[in-house]
């Protein structure tokens, strides 16, 4: 076989962040080849690059042999390469006739559309993709998984030589998903190439030929589907972060990796069978109090979505909680917080804190009214408590007046678990706690929960980085929205392959 | 509760120091405090400008008029900043301001009292905010829809309940109380718009209210996510902007004397045009109500010195259009800082005043 795709040394920078430190990949033609690697492994940036939508720093890029060199997007489509993301990229209004031609409408005389020819060449597509749809209805009132098959379609019709699919499959159920792969193995079949991304081990293992890891900007492994298992994948994908961490200091026998300090036998919350549509399902666990406990899984595995269910945030389909031994029901936020949850969202930037607003501001946000009387706010005990919070959790401000977002992402971090220090929550749910947040804050971080858990506080910790989810109490595993594995701590190995195997 | 937080023993290690400035040099200061009092200082440009082309400008009288005319859009683009401050607009501001003349014409008319007309008038129009807010938080319908909408059902409300081309207002006690009077040598429309723009000024700074839509326009999900009552304080907002647009109309109608659903129209594009001269962001988040009033002021003394020289009101539509292209420029797009780091880096040594780590 030949090689369809073939990039060598590609490398990008943004802004003096190195994404991309020199990628090789090879695509064979006719294969479908999985992508896989944890969040900021350089995915999305190398798909980019592929797909013209960013030009490399270095490395040279051949397709069919010739060695191509885009600018935009548009080149990289003329020659063939066209790209399917999650968020898909049709008109919802149009049909799907004008849709699949869209920019090639066929035409009769100056100006009035073909309209004959174009239908009939949007059948033709869709056949070749095993559909059969109206194709004078508007995209907008098919199903998802109906919509992709009209982009593929639209794919396919321009001529596609290699196709990358951008985790196409994040936003199907299940029998959809069985029947896209069977019309993805046809299209390759068909002799195109496809690129696929997916941080299901099932579907990567189900569906393609073979699989390229990245980490941290650097191809790490390749295997082939047939030879290998989902667990070496998985090794391969989170392997780094033990160097230099916590759990790797913990590991040589010099500090102990345990955020929790031992919980005692009380249980603080108690939920049984609780789901949010396909996303959660059926999670059941107590948590005791003084407990640090982990909720683990690739991403998109359904802990993040956990994790805003328990404080309040996402609203629960089935399933109930309790508190202190009374079922509790959260409308809001403002219900868990009223009991004593807190909740360091994932999406700092986006949920976490009030751009233009002061640290102080900011950190108290969420107790207003202890800082006030008759609603007229107290400067100066808010600014007191401010600046305790700064110095305690070793903050890098100028001033408690600072806006936020001229912090860095590590002390914005600690400005919003200072919230909840502030308003003197009992249980912390952390969602993806590090995110974003460099090496010495991590490590701030862990030493700032540890704290809280040593003076009687609970901690949640959702994440999807091993690592963390090793240093908790216990951890629950989860794929597909549900809870598979439980470990106590003792229980997993140094090397953490006992959480690895259950991700897959 | 477990009380872990306040008490806790400060951590070891200590905050770094923040970078250490430079001594402070009067250039410094300037340099800081340019971006945040620059409207003061287009305010006393103008007025300046003023004194010159007009030997009537910088009278008593002509001082006089101009603030008195601008009280009505104060009170207005108070009750919009705080709209806009949650990162919402409120267009139907000018037809709750004419309804607003209307019920009072019509109340004093049927012989109420004027005391007790005043609040059915602002009853009435703290409704109609009121709704604005219900169609905004509980039917989700975009705020500018939402109120563009409440534009027009406000003033069609008006014109039903008017039935005549206008109505007379002859009850001195209101026009009084409104416009002819004054207290403490400060004419009554007057007064009311300092007080009510610094009781603006405390909430907005000192109370968890304004705190709350400050958080809500900076970022609604973390404002909801910190428990914030967002709902509730959306509400109140659309209401508050619901009655101080009926304070406006009172003021309007007590000057002219009449009631008419044709009073008000444009108002609510000037009280939006003043209060983003004021430094607001129509993202929402950022600004002052004191702001918003000087962003009034800039407005009204530019067309009364363009009266006062004899520009035709076509040729001032151009102007003010200009003025606030370039205010707005200056503050929120950040021109200031844009033109004084120009300078600095083309005339002047780097010095970098940089606050980011």
């Amino acid at each position: 076989m030949t090689d369809e795709l073939r990039l060598t040394g590609i490398t990008k920078g943004y802004l003096g962040v190195q994404a991309l430190k020199g990628v090789d990949l090879t695509v064979k033609h006719g294969t479908i080849h999985a992508l896989a690697g944890q969040n900021g492994a350089g995915k999305s940036t190398l798909i980019k690059i592929i797909s013209g939508a960013e030009t490399p720093d270095g490395g040279t890029m051949y397709l069919g042999g010739e060695q191509k060199k885009f600018r935009e997007p548009i080149d990289a489509q003329n020659a063939g390469i066209h790209t399917i993301y999650q968020e898909l990229s049709l008109v919802p209004s149009l049909s799907v006739a004008e849709n699949i031609f869209l920019g090639q409408l066929p035409k009769r005389g100056r100006t009035a559309v073909d309209w004959g020819t174009m239908q009939s060449g949007a059948r033709a597509a869709l056949d070749r993709v095993g559909f059969d749809l109206d194709v004078r209805r508007p995209v907008g009132s098919f199903s998802v998984a109906q919509q992709q098959a009209v982009e593929l379609a639209k794919a396919l019709h321009k001529d596609a030589r290699l196709l990358l699919l951008d985790e196409p499959t994040s936003t199907l159920p299940l029998p959809d998903v069985e029947r896209l792969f069977t019309v993805l193995r046809s299209v390759a079949e068909q002799g195109v190439t496809l690129l696929y991304i997916s941080h299901r081990m099932d579907e990567l293992y189900s569906l393609c030929h073979e699989v390229t890891v990245l980490r941290d900007g650097r191809k790490t492994a390749e295997f082939d589907t047939t030879t290998s298992t989902a667990s070496e994948v998985v090794t391969a994908m989170v392997g780094k972060s033990l160097q230099g961490s916590i759990a790797d200091a913990a590991l040589r026998g010099e500090r102990s990796p345990r955020l929790g300090s031992g919980h005692t036998a009380e249980v603080l919350m108690a939920v049984a069978g609780l789901g949010e549509d396909e996303r959660v399902e059926d999670v059941s666990f107590e948590l005791r109090k003084g407990e640090v406990l982990g909720i683990s899984g690739l991403i998109g595995s359904g802990q993040s979505e956990l994790a805003g269910l328990l404080a309040g945030a996402r609203r629960k389909s089935t399933g109930t909680i309790k508190l202190d031994n009374k079922a509790v029901v959260f409308k809001n936020p403002r219900d868990a917080i009223r009991r004593g949850i807190g909740l360091l969202p994932q999406d700092r930037k986006a949920e976490g804190f009030i751009p233009d607003m002061g640290v102080a501001g900011n950190i108290t946000l969420a107790s207003l009214p202890m800082f006030s009387r008759l609603s007229v706010i107290d400067s100066r005990a808010e600014k007191k408590v401010a600046t305790q919070m700064v110095e305690r959790l070793g903050m890098k401000v100028s001033s408690v007046n600072q806006p936020m977002k001229t912090l860095s992402g590590g002390t914005q971090q600690k400005g919003i678990l200072a919230r909840w220090l502030a308003r003197s929550s009992r249980l912390l749910i952390c969602d993806e706690p590090t995110r974003g947040v460099d090496v010495g804050a991590k490590e701030d971080m862990y030493e700032l929960i540890r704290d809280f858990a040593r003076s009687g506080g609970t901690v949640i910790i959702s994440s999807s980085e091993i690592t963390e989810a090793m240093m908790c109490d216990r951890v629950l595993v989860m794929a597909r929205g549900r809870v598979v594995a439980e470990f106590e701590h003792d229980d997993i190995d140094p090397q953490g392959h006992a959480l690895i195997s259950e991700f897959a | 509760m477990t009380n872990n937080t306040l008490t806790g023993p400060p951590r070891s290690q200590s905050p770094q120091a923040p970078d250490a400035r430079p001594a402070t040099t009067a250039l410094d200061v300037v340099k800081r405090l340019l971006p945040k009092s620059y409207l003061l200082l287009v305010l006393l440009a103008i007025i300046i400008i003023g004194y010159y082309v007009s030997p009537d400008f910088l009278t008593a009288r002509n001082a006089q008029n101009v603030i008195a005319a601008a009280s009505i859009t104060a009170v207005l683009a108070i009750g919009q900043f705080f709209v806009i401050l949650t990162g919402g607009i409120d267009l139907s501001v000018g037809s709750t301001l004419a309804m607003s003349t209307v019920i009072i014409a019509l109340t004093l008319q049927s012989g109420m009292n004027a005391g007790l007309a005043t609040g059915v008038t602002l009853a009435a129009c703290a409704f109609a905010g009121l709704i604005n807010g219900v169609l905004i938080v509980w039917l989700r319908i975009p705020p500018f829809i939402a109120t563009l909408a409440m534009m027009s059902a406000i003033k069609g409300f008006s014109y039903i309940i008017q039935s005549t081309s206008l109505i007379q207002i002859t009850n001195q006690a209101f026009i009084n109380a409104f416009s002819s009077g004054s207290w403490l040598w400060v004419r009554n429309p007057v007064a009311i718009f300092i007080v009510v723009a610094v009781v603006a000024a405390l909430v907005a700074k000192f109370t968890t209210f304004g705190r709350s839509l400050y958080a809500i326009g900076g970022n609604p999900e973390a404002a909801r996510l910190s428990g914030l009552p967002v709902a509730r304080n959306l509400l109140i907002t659309y209401t508050l902007s619901g009655f101080l647009a009926g304070l406006a109309g009172l003021i309007a109608a007590a000057q002219l004397q009449q009631g008419s659903s044709l009073i008000g129209v444009g108002y609510e594009l000037d009280a939006i045009a003043a209060v983003v001269v004021g430094g607001a962001s129509l993202m929402g988040g950022k600004g002052d109500p004191i702001s918003a009033v000087i962003g009034v002021f800039v407005l009204a003394t530019i067309i009364n010195i363009m009266n006062l020289v004899g520009i035709s009101s076509e040729p001032q539509l151009v102007i003010k259009g200009a003025v606030i292209i370039i205010a707005v420029f200056l503050s929120s797009a950040g021109g200031v800082q844009r033109i004084s780091s120009f300078f600095s880096s083309h005339f002047g040594r780097s010095r970098s005043a940089a606050t980011a780590h």
